[in-house]
């Protein structure tokens, strides 16, 4: 087991470059840079732009910039700055000194002038949204996919499936608003912008209309995998035997029916994390993808690199966990094999 | 399964209960128990309570949280819509775009306009009560100018003595020195008989002087605008790079202080007793940073927001309402949006159509500005035949370019051989470039068939991605022949509209290729009369020129439109207004509690 799990970590070196130099090639051959200013206002000048790009190391080769933050670089006056693996992200060429980890993972300084919990970061925020929009996925979504199966070609079944098609094709922009309008404008139970993020009930929308997507996925494979568990012969065996059907259904059908739902929930929880960028907009979420968004818009090219890493990771961490989750729920499953 | 449904259940309620944690305080019916003294008897006394006074508040959406809140390194409109409320520069501007004294009190220039010296206002503070002296502008230049602060508007004090040079200096040099660079600038803060000040607590320093290595009768407005605003040297060398972030170190001059920020989120700012402007506000201030359009609009309506942009796809709505209707506000805005054309002899390895003058006079008259204005901007921008927009020093109507359609065929018809026709036109393949966006996309579209229908021209259309759109205007060799641009004022005086952007040495003018010597010679000599009605006068013969010349189609101004809650008063409004109406002069607004619902 513990090799298993070196073993994949040190995958995550070789991922980390990859991920990390294909990114690096993309944004520096898309035009444009991180001082272009609108068309219709005063640009940058030259004296000022090679100023920004002496102090960010823009001026030196691109191998060099890349070395520079995927290991580190002597600056200047000859001192070695270490980059990527001293968790250093390079600062924001937008939000001018102000480091991507700070950025990212400092939380901002509470009414007593210090620092709230890293929860309260950006990445905070992020990952508080996508497992709570997770939970409502799974908690919903796997019991309206089996009570469907169960209910198979009933109304109940039907109504299940139009709810799952809709949170599929519906954009969440469109639920977004459409939630806003009824809860906020019209029964008035939430703000339309929530004053604080303190408030659990100001979450409820965000990470409803976040999960929405990933509940009707989640719903339909579990409909799917119950329906095809259903016919399997050792559930016909269980029911020969006597076993109460709720003995059936939860111990025999549920749990056989999950494999391939926790499949998904790895990159779920991950995509939940780290595709939150119109959620935010619309709710002034002060996450993670509204941040990523700009930086791309705006060429912030170590925020790009820095937040497109942690989401590599975040990936990869992910998957690993689902294969921990495989072996605890199907024993036939092993790690080392 | 049972589980299942009691956790699915009790999931429900919890939503529902935490969800009714936010529901708005009713107003409630008390009922105390009141022991009257030397009585024995017990009272039950019912009583409906007061409703607690609202504080006055004016809760805006800015939209976009801004990247950098540092005057001296600042240069987007939402991050200038903070510091303003923060800080205030040596001069002001009043509700006529006129410069008016802001921390100075009077301002002097010599002879030949070389030279600009401000007297500050007596017993000057900031927010915290300290001392606010010339040296404190002193440093505000200085840091401006200095490369180490590489500030995006750095080069808008280049006229000042020894500021290009230290700009441009090699920092990384062994024998750089930045007080050599210091000592040779034209900025030096003084008592008022000449005597060098002493510190900043220095009450007597109150003389800021100016030299220029030009005339720049301009330069006592420039002195006010944000890279002018005095924050503490100290604040920012105890904060670091990322002192700005912090509302402990943004300690101003300005109508407002800084009281607390959750970025992203909110920020709130509180009136400055300390303020030395026209009058201290009565009201604070919330910013809060919803970018989408839509929802900000359902906040207003839910009397969430004060003041909120209106945007097109809303006209609808409010036009329909009318108490929406009534509050939308839309006034002169500060930018110029013109069809601009690449004016090179050659392009793509060709000749060039719009190097002809015909074609461009062809162009510029068959574009419907205000068909334009109606059609795509839903009435939210103004038709305009000129440059310089309304309510700018330097405005003026008269224009020889208005849209007709017949004339537009006529002069298309008397260019040059190889371009004198729709049909010779569409056989070179023209294109119009835009930032790719559903709007621009949808404005483009308009475009390109309000050209067909009027000249019937066929244009292709070319999406960029927005960063890449900037950066081909940037280069005279991949300016695209068509396109859409225009300028929005720094500050408003016509040399910002002139001499900044249309001159031929400029970045602006060289890239599409714009060259009138002529033109030039006006606005250099505009640029160092001092006497200010000359001044004017020469600029308006300038702008004649430039419209002459047809260097674009000037197309349209912006205007600014927002929804204003009723209980928002005595808004005065001014062009120059980037983040509320009024923001240039918040003093004049008041909060009618009362009002409020």
């Amino acid at each position: 087991m513990i090799t298993y799990i070196i073993r994949r970590l040190l995958w995550l070196i070789p991922v980390i470059l990859v991920v990390g130099a294909v990114t690096f090639i993309l944004m520096h051959n898309t035009p444009g840079g991180p001082w272009d200013t609108d068309a219709e206002r005063r640009q940058v000048d030259e004296s000022t732009r090679k100023s920004l790009e002496a102090f960010y190391g823009l001026d030196k080769p691109l191998w060099r910039q890349f070395v520079a933050y995927m290991i580190g670089d002597f600056n200047n006056k000859g001192k070695f700055i270490c980059g990527l693996p001293c968790g250093n992200f390079g600062p924001s060429y937008r939000q001018r000194g102000v480091p991507v980890q700070s950025i990212l993972f400092r939380p901002p300084d509470g009414d007593d002038g210090n620092p709230k919990p890293w929860y309260y970061s950006r990445f905070g925020y992020s990952l508080r949204l996508g497992l709570m929009a997770l939970v409502i996925a799974i908690v919903v979504g796997i019991p309206v996919g089996t009570i469907a199966a169960l209910k198979q070609n009933t109304w109940v079944d039907y109504l299940s499936l139009l709810v799952a098609t809709a949170g599929i094709s519906v954009p969440n922009f469109v639920i977004a608003i459409f939630l806003i309008i009824i809860f906020a404008s019209g029964l008035k139970w939430v703000s339309v912008v929530p004053r604080t993020w303190d408030t659990l009930s100001v979450w409820v929308l965000p990470a409803t209309v976040l999960g929405f997507g990933t509940l009707a996925f989640t719903a339909r494979l579990m409909r799917t995998s119950m329906l095809e568990v259903l016919r399997m012969d050792y559930i016909r065996t269980a029911r020969a035997k006597g076993l109460a059907e709720r003995v059936v259904v939860v111990i025999h059908m549920i749990k056989n029916a999950l494999i391939p739902v926790i499949t998904i929930l790895g990159p779920a929880l991950a995509g939940l994390v780290t595709g939150s960028f119109i959620i935010e907009t619309m709710f002034a979420f002060p996450g993670m993808g509204r941040a990523y968004v700009q930086a791309i818009s705006q060429r912030d090219y170590s925020l790009i690199m820095g937040t497109t890493l942690i989401y590599a990771v975040l990936v990869a961490v992910a998957n690993l966990s689902v294969d921990f989750i495989y072996v605890l729920i199907d024993p036939r499953i092993r790690l080392e094999e | 399964m049972r589980k299942l449904f009691v956790v699915m259940g009790l999931l429900v309620l919890a939503s529902m209960m935490l969800a009714a944690c936010g529901a708005p305080a009713e107003p409630q019916t008390i009922v105390q128990t009141v022991v009257v003294a030397g009585t024995p008897e017990v009272q039950v006394v019912v009583a409906t309570p007061e409703p607690e006074a609202k504080p006055a508040v004016l809760r805006v959406n800015t939209g976009a949280y801004p990247d950098v809140i540092d005057p001296q390194k600042s240069s987007f409109v939402n991050e200038i819509g903070h510091l303003k409320l923060i800080y205030t520069g040596l001069t002001a501007l009043n509700e006529k775009l006129e410069t008016v004294p802001g921390a100075a009190e009077s301002w002097k220039f010599n002879d030949d306009a070389t030279q600009l010296v401000f007297t500050l206002k007596k017993d000057l503070k900031y927010s915290d009560g300290s001392v606010l002296n010339a040296k404190r502008f002193e440093y505000a230049f200085m840091r401006n100018i200095d490369p180490a602060t590489a500030g995006e508007y750095a080069s808008i004090t280049d006229e000042i003595v020894g500021a290009p040079e230290w700009r441009a200096a090699d920092t990384t040099a062994a024998d750089y020195d930045p007080e050599v660079f210091k000592a040779a600038l034209g900025v030096k803060a003084t008592h008022a008989d000449g005597a060098d000040c002493a510190d900043y607590e220095d009450v007597a320093c109150d003389t800021l002087t100016l030299t220029f290595s030009k005339p720049a009768p301009y330069f006592a407005t420039i002195a006010g605008i944000w890279v002018g605003y005095p924050a503490k040297q100290e604040n920012i060398e105890e904060g670091g790079d990322i002192w700005w972030t912090s509302s402990k170190y943004q300690i101003g001059n300005g109508p407002f202080i800084w009281k607390s920020v959750d970025p992203f989120v909110r920020s709130v700012f509180v009136p400055n007793p300390n303020y030395a402007g026209a009058a201290v506000p009565t009201y604070s201030i919330e910013y809060s940073y919803i970018t989408d359009s839509a929802v900000a609009f359902e906040a207003y309506k839910n009397n969430e927001f004060d003041v909120v942009a209106s945007v097109a796809e809303d006209l609808d709505a409010i036009n329909a309402d009318p108490d929406l209707a009534a509050q939308h506000m839309q006034w002169a805005g500060s930018c110029t949006i013109k069809i601009q054309f690449n004016l090179q002899p050659t392009w793509n390895g060709n000749p060039n159509p719009f190097a002809d003058k015909k074609v461009r006079e062809a162009f510029a008259l068959a574009f419907n500005a205000e068909g334009w204005v109606k059609d795509v901007d839903g009435s939210l921008s103004s038709p305009t035949w000129t440059w310089i927009p309304p309510g700018y020093p330097g405005y003026d109507a008269n224009s020889p370019i208005k849209y007709d359609v017949e004339a537009a065929k006529a002069a298309l018809a008397a260019a040059g051989e190889e371009f004198n026709s729709a049909e010779k036109l569409n056989a070179m393949g023209l294109k119009m470039a835009f930032s790719d966006s559903a709007r621009n996309r949808t404005r483009s579209e308009w475009l390109v068939a309000n050209y067909k229908a009027n000249l019937g021209v066929d244009i292709a259309l070319d999406p960029v991605d927005p960063t890449t759109y900037t950066a081909i205007q940037k280069d005279p060799t991949t300016f695209p022949l068509l396109s859409r641009g225009g300028w929005c004022a720094d500050y408003p005086d016509p040399q910002n509209w002139l001499s900044v952007y249309w001159r031929s040495d400029t970045t602006f003018a060289s890239r599409p290729g714009y060259k009138n010597e002529e033109f030039d010679k006006l606005v250099n000599e505009a640029d160092a009369t001092v006497d200010p009605v000359k001044r004017l006068d020469l600029y308006k013969q300038a702008q004649q020129l430039l419209l002459a010349d047809i260097p674009a189609a000037f197309g349209y101004n912006s205007l600014n439109h927002y929804l204003v809650k009723p209980w928002v008063k005595g808004i005065q409004t001014t062009p120059q207004d980037g983040m509320f109406p009024g923001d240039t002069a918040p003093w004049t607004i008041s909060i009618d509690t009362s009002m409020i619902p």
